[in-house]
């Protein structure tokens, strides 16, 4: 029954944001290491989701559900981003015809 | 619930720090792209590294009658970790994304049993369903082979890591950081909400549910009488921790409580819309100007740039053509909608 008051103690949390940690990590090695643009990209969306679960475990905890209401705005910012990376990449793929990110060495002088 | 504690006396120390260099050395052989026994070995590793957290959190498989919220944790936290590291280690970046599509839906099953019934939804319909696809539609665009033999080869850059070494490095100081901290501070953690704040909450956004509430009531106490002037500013609906109360008068005057069932409290649905609109409105707008000016950026850069001959101009602007052939406008035509 959802709506019985369960007790979700301070190890629930710790459960949730070690798995929260670890598979932000795993984004963020992702993103390191991997050279395909669009990788590098869905690797961030891993980013948000593992701190989209740190946020609403944290808000059960606390019984506040701003916590849920970040994720609403992180979903946002997610689409947003999506949209305007998969545009850049679009935009970067005519140019070259790769989705290597290390052809566009020049950019970072 | 019967989450066995962490120990904090087994925890301290350096063993987390060693857990989290095994699991980035297991996900280090799997990024190397080495030859196959390489692989293997950092399968297995992976494997027993995340059997050895899962023992040292000292988590309990015994979780009462049917699969219990532990279990379902665990199923759903594995296949998440997996899916993700598969997801960072394939070739192919089409299976990567459908890979992702697997951590979207564990997470969703996480958020389902974190009672976000509403966030668990929204995250495969968003995720799962709108900004995959765009992944999924820009990705075969962008995997167009340059001939019919090379459909099948992966280009070098999807095979061999960029510096795999110092991304795991990286990884491994924030691991540290992340396991070190929630460790060794758990246990200082707050006091979780107990049952009066969270029947506090409920009444706080039920007291606005006026068609709610009235229902609640009167299936609760059909002889219940309002105050003179229910509205939102009177506080009839109160908590402490054994549920909700709505006060009412009798026809002598004096007061009269009615107790509420739990299951007549707002749902996490209800929660979450007051919340938004009624705590952060403003952000709310703000989500709606990003999302518009997202849309605009996408759009804009995504276009192609047709160049347009004078020919096109000057009839645009209605006066007649310097030539007489089509050709170029026609070529120009099949560009833009190609």
């Amino acid at each position: 029954m959802i709506l019985l008051a369960s007790a979700f103690g301070q190890q629930a949390l710790a459960h949730y944001l070690l798995l929260s940690g670890v598979l932000f990590v795993i984004g963020l090695v992702g993103f390191l290491s991997r050279r395909n643009l669009i990788v590098m990209f869905l690797c961030t969306e891993l980013m948000f989701q593992a701190a989209a679960i740190a946020m609403v475990a944290a808000g059960r905890y606390y019984y506040d559900f701003s916590g849920q209401v970040f994720v609403i705005f992180i979903l946002t910012v997610a689409a947003a981003e999506a949209a305007l990376a998969l545009a850049l990449v679009v935009l970067l793929f005519r140019r070259k015809s790769t989705l290597n990110a290390e052809d566009w060495r020049e950019l970072r002088e | 619930m019967a989450w066995r504690s962490l120990d904090p006396i087994r925890m301290d120390g350096i063993l987390p720090y060693i857990e989290c260099l095994a699991a980035l050395v297991a996900l280090y052989l799997l990024v190397g792209r080495g030859p196959r026994g390489v692989k293997v070995l950092g399968i297995v590793g992976g494997l027993a590294t995340l059997a050895w957290m899962y023992v040292m959190a000292g988590e309990s498989m015994t979780g009462g009658e049917g699969i219990g919220r532990e279990t379902l944790f665990l199923i759903f936290s594995i296949i998440a970790i997996s899916a993700a590291v598969r997801m960072i280690t394939h070739s192919r970046p089409v299976y990567s994304a459908i890979y992702f599509v697997f951590v979207v839906l564990s997470s969703a099953g996480l958020f389902l049993l974190l009672e976000a019934e509403f966030m668990a939804f929204a995250l495969v319909i968003v995720y799962a369903g709108a900004v995959l696809i765009t992944y999924m539609f820009v990705l075969m665009l962008a995997q167009q082979a340059s001939s019919p033999e090379k459909v099948t080869e992966v280009p070098d850059y999807d095979r061999v890591a960029r510096e795999p070494a110092a991304a795991v490095t990286v990884g491994f100081i924030f691991l540290a950081t992340i396991f070190g901290g929630v460790y060794n501070g758990w246990a200082t953690l707050p006091p979780p909400a107990g049952n009066i704040e969270q029947n506090m909450a409920r009444a706080e956004v039920l007291q606005h549910l006026t068609k709610q509430l009235r229902t609640a009531v009167e299936t609760a106490e059909p002889s219940f009488q309002w105050p003179p002037e229910p509205d939102a500013n009177d506080d009839i609906v109160f908590a402490d921790d054994e549920g909700i109360y709505v006060l009412g008068t009798t026809d002598a005057g004096s007061h009269q409580q009615v107790r509420l069932p739990l299951s007549a409290g707002p749902r996490n649905t209800q929660f979450v819309g007051w919340d938004l609109v009624g705590r952060f409105p403003a952000s709310l707008e703000l989500a709606g100007v990003i999302l518009l000016l997202a849309m605009f950026g996408a759009v804009i850069l995504a276009r192609r740039q047709i160049e347009h001959g004078e020919d096109e101009l000057r009839e645009v602007a209605g006066m007649p053509r310097l030539h007489d052939s089509d050709d170029h406008s026609s070529l120009d035509v099949e560009d833009s909608t190609a």
